[in-house]
């Protein structure tokens, strides 16, 4: 009988594990509006970017408003595919790229999550997007170019703590999605990996394997994601405020340690020439 | 009279942007940098202990770096004349090219920050801690479109 009761509750997903996986997803972020008292999860952040405005829809089980008609395969297929459940391809502002590589458990943990959230009605706003990026069909030629689905498979030549960590920053963080340049279609330019990249609003996203990172010790790294702030009291820009407040100042401190030892584990780039 | 004629205009010269159009960029710069860097200085322990990071909780600590904070405060934005525009800093285009929304946040940076000092001089603990992270968000919301990384 208990076999069975942890088999359905495995089949349907673990809300409270889906919440630690939602704050390491920064989900939150793109999918609430920047105003205090803003509904979380309910939608409406605005996304600048050279292709236009997006805006995060409602993630609510809202039947309407949100995703509360949705099924699970719905949801695991939207994060895999970066397809809708009604076909259309999202656009990449969604950083399926990136969730592609959550394994399948743990897009369970977060419908399941995301379906004990309280309903909220907030009416999905329309993107805002430069001409003609707004073709949704155009994403199908981007998705060929630049999109490999599939779920991280561990290294068995890493150590479990550099999977997970490779894991925390490349699938659920999406740390490259801002750190990683892009090229002129917005694809990821893989040779310069989290590298560093200049972002549409503000000055942009340093390098995560440059000497600056390497020569930071461990502590002060941890502090900087715990805290937004590094030893000499300079604070980051909010975007990385934000990320901090929302993921890596909320990840446990195994998650943490796996985090900074797999950033160390990259070998660092040459800057880039000016 | 002759000696209050001329300490006139001195004042004169001293409160108009004539004394300051005078100083040397280079200057006016290293001289921001300066006010940031303190502001730095005195945030850091306010920040560690307001979060919980650093503990014990010292009152005395927090209300006199928070009131040296809400002075250093209005010291860096007289730094940003226009003559510096082309000195080399980290300071991006926009803080001229966007002026209200800087001037805006500079503002918003003085008023936040006496808050922070007003309940930290009155040893008011709860008081600090939700008022840090008003002034970090500004801190931020200022670094992210007018400091290059």
């Amino acid at each position: 009988m208990l076999l069975l009761w942890s088999g359905l509750a495995a089949a349907q997903g673990d809300a409270k594990r889906g919440a630690y996986l939602a704050k390491a997803g920064g989900c939150l972020g793109c999918h609430t509006e920047s105003k205090d008292g803003a509904t979380p999860y309910a939608g409406g952040r605005a996304l600048k970017t050279p292709f236009g405005t997006f805006f995060g829809p409602n993630l609510t089980p809202h039947p309407e408003a949100g995703i509360g008609r949705w099924s699970e395969q719905d949801f695991v297929r939207a994060l895999r595919e970066g397809v809708r459940p009604d076909g259309a391809h999202y656009f990449p502002a969604f950083p399926y790229p990136s969730f592609t590589r959550i394994v399948d458990a743990d897009l369970r943990d977060l419908f399941a999550y995301l379906k004990s959230l309280p309903p909220s009605n907030r009416a999905n706003q329309p993107h805002d997007l430069n001409f003609p990026f707004g073709w949704r069909w155009l994403v199908w030629f981007w998705k060929f170019l630049f999109f490999t689905p599939g779920p991280y498979a561990a290294d068995p030549a890493l150590s479990a703590a550099l999977n997970r960590g490779a894991y925390l920053t490349n699938a659920l963080g999406h740390c490259g999605e801002c750190h990683t340049p892009r090229n002129f279609l917005g694809g990821p330019k893989m040779s310069r990996f989290l590298g560093g990249a200049k972002l549409a609003e503000g000055a942009g996203a340093s390098s995560l394997r440059s000497e600056g990172v390497k020569k930071t010790s461990d502590k002060d790294l941890k502090d900087f994601l715990q805290t937004a702030m590094t030893p000499d009291g300079d604070v980051a820009a909010e975007s990385m405020a934000e990320v901090v407040r929302n993921t890596t100042g909320q990840l446990t401190p195994q998650d943490l340690d796996a985090l900074v030892a797999y950033l160390r584990s990259l070998p660092t780039l040459p800057d880039e020439a000016k | 009279m002759k000696k209050n004629v001329v300490a006139a205009g001195l004042i004169l010269a001293m409160a108009s942007g004539a004394a300051l159009a005078q100083m040397k960029p280079d200057v006016m710069v290293k001289q921001r940098q300066a006010a940031m860097s303190l502001i730095g200085k005195y945030w850091g322990p306010i920040a560690g202990m307001a979060s919980g990071k650093v503990s014990p909780y010292n009152a005395d600590v927090v209300a006199r770096n928070a009131t040296y904070l809400e002075n250093l405060a209005q010291m860096p934005w007289d730094g940003f004349h226009d003559s510096t525009k082309n000195e080399k800093s980290r300071a991006l285009p926009d803080v001229w090219g966007q002026n209200a929304k800087f001037v805006e946040l500079a503002n918003r940076l003085q008023t936040e920050t006496a808050k922070l000092a007003q309940s930290a001089r009155a040893r008011d603990e709860a008081g600090v801690k939700a008022q840090f992270g008003a002034v970090g968000k500004v801190c931020g919301a200022c670094h992210e479109g007018f400091r290059a990384k």
